[in-house]
């Protein structure tokens, strides 16, 4: 991008030095940041204008070709002294918004719109590290704000056995142990603030704010995203100018080199994603639109368990949602049980173990995203009948119920069945009747691994309910 | 909702606070770089390279190394013994260690000063570097100088263009600083 193509009052505060992203903490750090520019080569005219009026000129083309290029050399040495911690406490989104206040409406709308979808904040400082930092970060906070012990050591063994990527890659223990040791502090940290039922993350920036010691989790990040690199090559080498050893040693490994868009999928590919956690990037930038663009780096981006990072060309802040309204997340499965023990009686004589009210409680245990959300585990139907072979205990799911009302009339009577004809109980809902006479070309469902039985195909064709 | 901003806001100072306990935060990084260090020297020890050597200085300080290297075999410095300094920063390996020729070389990437210019030196630097990887990226870069940004414009020329003559400059320039 040629600077002198930019019009000026285009410049948001973080636009002009997409490759410099050491800038952007100095401007964030001085709202005062006009007064401060000097330093840099774009604003070079605002600085000599006052000099070069006292010597009867008045504009630029006063300096000599070798004085331009003196002070191109000056400003572009110039490393402005980075004020502010490497990882700030949370702060309101509405600091952005006024950074942009004088910048391209573009910016204006967006940063708006951003300190309301996303209110809270935490700045990184722009050393180099602030992506690796930004994620690093988000990872152990997301990790202490699930709050689950369990989790976190399964965590801590994880990035153990990671270990071995380093060594297939050739890295000597001797000289990585360092890294991996102070992750590890930063695991057992966590498992101690949550023992300690802390109420927020301070001992978490605390940490990240010793320099050395988080540079070390850094570096062990940086160290596991380029073995991971290293060892997928065919994932990553098409979007690489350089041969992926060659980039792993100029771009992911150098301290203080930021990440790329490359790096930071391996990154989240590599290390985060096995945690079940979430990445997202927003981009703000001067693109079209009223809203920061968001792109999901991982699969899933669970809800409670997702980092958002906000970019900006050449830098990296983290982004926080709104707090959830105050429900604990793992009641609402308690509830629901709650609600389907009003039905009376369970039909446990069809089920191969005991509907222990405590196991039907524990969140989370329908893994499978079918019964995610509304699906009660079980079906409350009246056993009258022993019901044998009863397999269609599948979770009443809007599809099920509503499929008989709308498909009746379309489907034939009793097309051939390859399961066994149930046997119905007699007051069974009407979806269980007619559930196995669905022609096969619906979509497959696949049942409560719960109450699978063996001799039951591994799904069940239903006809989808708007099949006309 | 409210609560938690206040909260966040409450925690701020102590974080500052805490970024700013200098004194035992440095105390504990010149352990790490103690320790560092010293599995770098045992490592060398135990598994020494060929043609290249590292130890402290006398002076008792970890931060301050000798080394040297061998000229490596069919280069212009076959069997020349040369001397290097390396000066540790606070922060190593975060930030890389200050490395000088002290006897006296001609090389195209090395000025009359004994500067060295090699990336992994500057701004290629990775904390998984050390002595060993620094001492051998030196030895092979006696044989294959980067001619495209020579600190020494003549040698690059000459590396080039008369290597016989080259071998002289570089026999002419050479001192043994044994004697020290």
């Amino acid at each position: 991008m040629s600077l002198s193509k930019l019009p000026w009052n285009h410049f948001g505060p973080h636009h002009p030095f997409p490759d410099k992203q050491k800038f952007t903490s100095f401007y964030r750090d001085s709202l005062v940041a006009p007064a401060l520019l000097p330093p840099l080569g774009i604003s070079l005219p605002a600085v000599f204008t006052p000099v070069s009026t006292m010597s009867n000129s008045t504009n630029m083309n006063a300096l000599s070709p070798d004085e331009m290029e003196r002070f191109q050399k000056l400003s572009n040495n110039y490393e402005p002294e980075i004020q502010g911690p490497l990882v700030s406490a949370k702060q309101s989104s509405h600091g952005i918004a006024m950074e942009y206040a004088n910048a391209d409406p573009t910016f204006i709308t967006k940063t708006n719109a951003l300190a309301i979808t996303h209110p809270m904040t935490r700045i990184m400082k722009g050393d180099g590290n602030c992506g690796w930092r930004a994620v690093a970060f988000g990872y152990f906070e997301t990790l202490f704000n699930l709050r689950d012990p369990v989790r976190v050591d399964r965590e801590l063994r994880r990035f153990r056995s990671l270990n071995t990527l380093l060594d297939q890659v050739g890295q000597q223990r001797e000289l990585y142990e360092i890294f991996v040791d102070a992750t590890e502090e930063l695991f057992t940290q966590t498992l101690t603030a949550i023992h300690n039922g802390d109420h927020d993350e301070t001992y978490l920036v605390n940490a990240f704010n010793v320099e050395y010691d988080s540079t070390a989790v850094i570096t062990h990040f940086r160290l596991l995203t380029s073995a991971w690199m290293k060892l997928n090559p065919h994932e990553y080498q098409a979007f690489l100018s350089l041969p992926i050893d060659q980039y792993c040693s100029s771009r992911i490994e150098p301290v203080r080199t930021e990440i790329d868009e490359v790096g930071l999928q391996a990154l989240v590919s590599g290390v985060i994603q096995d945690a079940g956690l979430g990445v997202e990037i927003l981009y703000l930038d001067r693109s079209e639109g009223d809203t920061v663009t968001p792109h999901q780096l991982s699969q899933n981006c669970p809800s409670g368990a997702t980092i958002r990072l906000l970019y900006r060309p050449g830098h990296y802040d983290l982004l926080y949602q709104p707090e959830p309204p105050p429900v604990n997340m793992a009641p609402i499965v308690n509830y629901q049980y709650g609600m389907t023990s009003n039905y009376t009686p369970w039909d446990q004589g069809t089920l191969s173990f005991d509907v222990h009210p405590h196991l039907m409680s524990i969140p989370n245990l329908m893994a499978d995203s079918t019964f995610g959300g509304m699906g009660a585990p079980m079906s409350p139907i009246s056993s009258v009948s022993p019901a044998p072979t009863s397999p269609f205990r599948v979770s009443p799911t809007q599809d099920l119920y509503q499929s008989p009302m709308q498909s009746h009339a379309a489907v034939p009577p009793m097309p051939p069945v390859s399961s066994p004809p149930p046997v119905m109980p007699s007051a069974a809902p009407p979806p269980m009747t007619t559930l196995p006479s669905r022609s096969s070309d619906g979509p497959q469902i696949r049942l409560n691994p719960l109450v699978m039985k063996p001799n039951l195909s591994h799904s069940l064709p239903v006809t989808t309910p708007f099949k006309k | 909702m409210d609560y938690n901003m206040e909260d966040t806001q409450n925690s701020a100072p102590d974080a500052l606070e805490a970024s700013k306990l200098n004194s035992s935060a440095q105390r504990n990084d010149t352990q790490s770089v103690t320790k560092r260090l010293q599995s770098e020297l045992m490592q060398l020890m135990l598994a020494p390279s060929p043609g290249i050597s590292a130890f402290p200085d006398a002076d008792g300080n970890l931060l301050s190394w000798t080394a040297t290297i061998t000229g490596p075999a069919e280069t212009p410095y076959e069997g020349l013994i040369l001397k290097l300094s390396f000066a540790f920063p606070n922060n190593y390996p975060y930030s890389p260690p200050t490395v000088l020729f002290k006897t006296p070389i001609y090389h195209p990437n090395v000025d009359f000063s004994g500067r060295i210019c090699l990336d992994i030196l500057k701004d290629k630097w990775s904390a998984v570097y050390n002595v060993q990887s620094v001492l051998l990226s030196l030895q092979s870069l006696l044989g294959e100088p980067n001619n495209a940004s020579p600190l020494n414009a003549q040698a690059a020329e000459l590396w080039d263009s008369n290597q016989e003559e080259f071998k002289r400059h570089v026999l002419a320039r050479h001192k043994d600083l044994d004697d020290e």
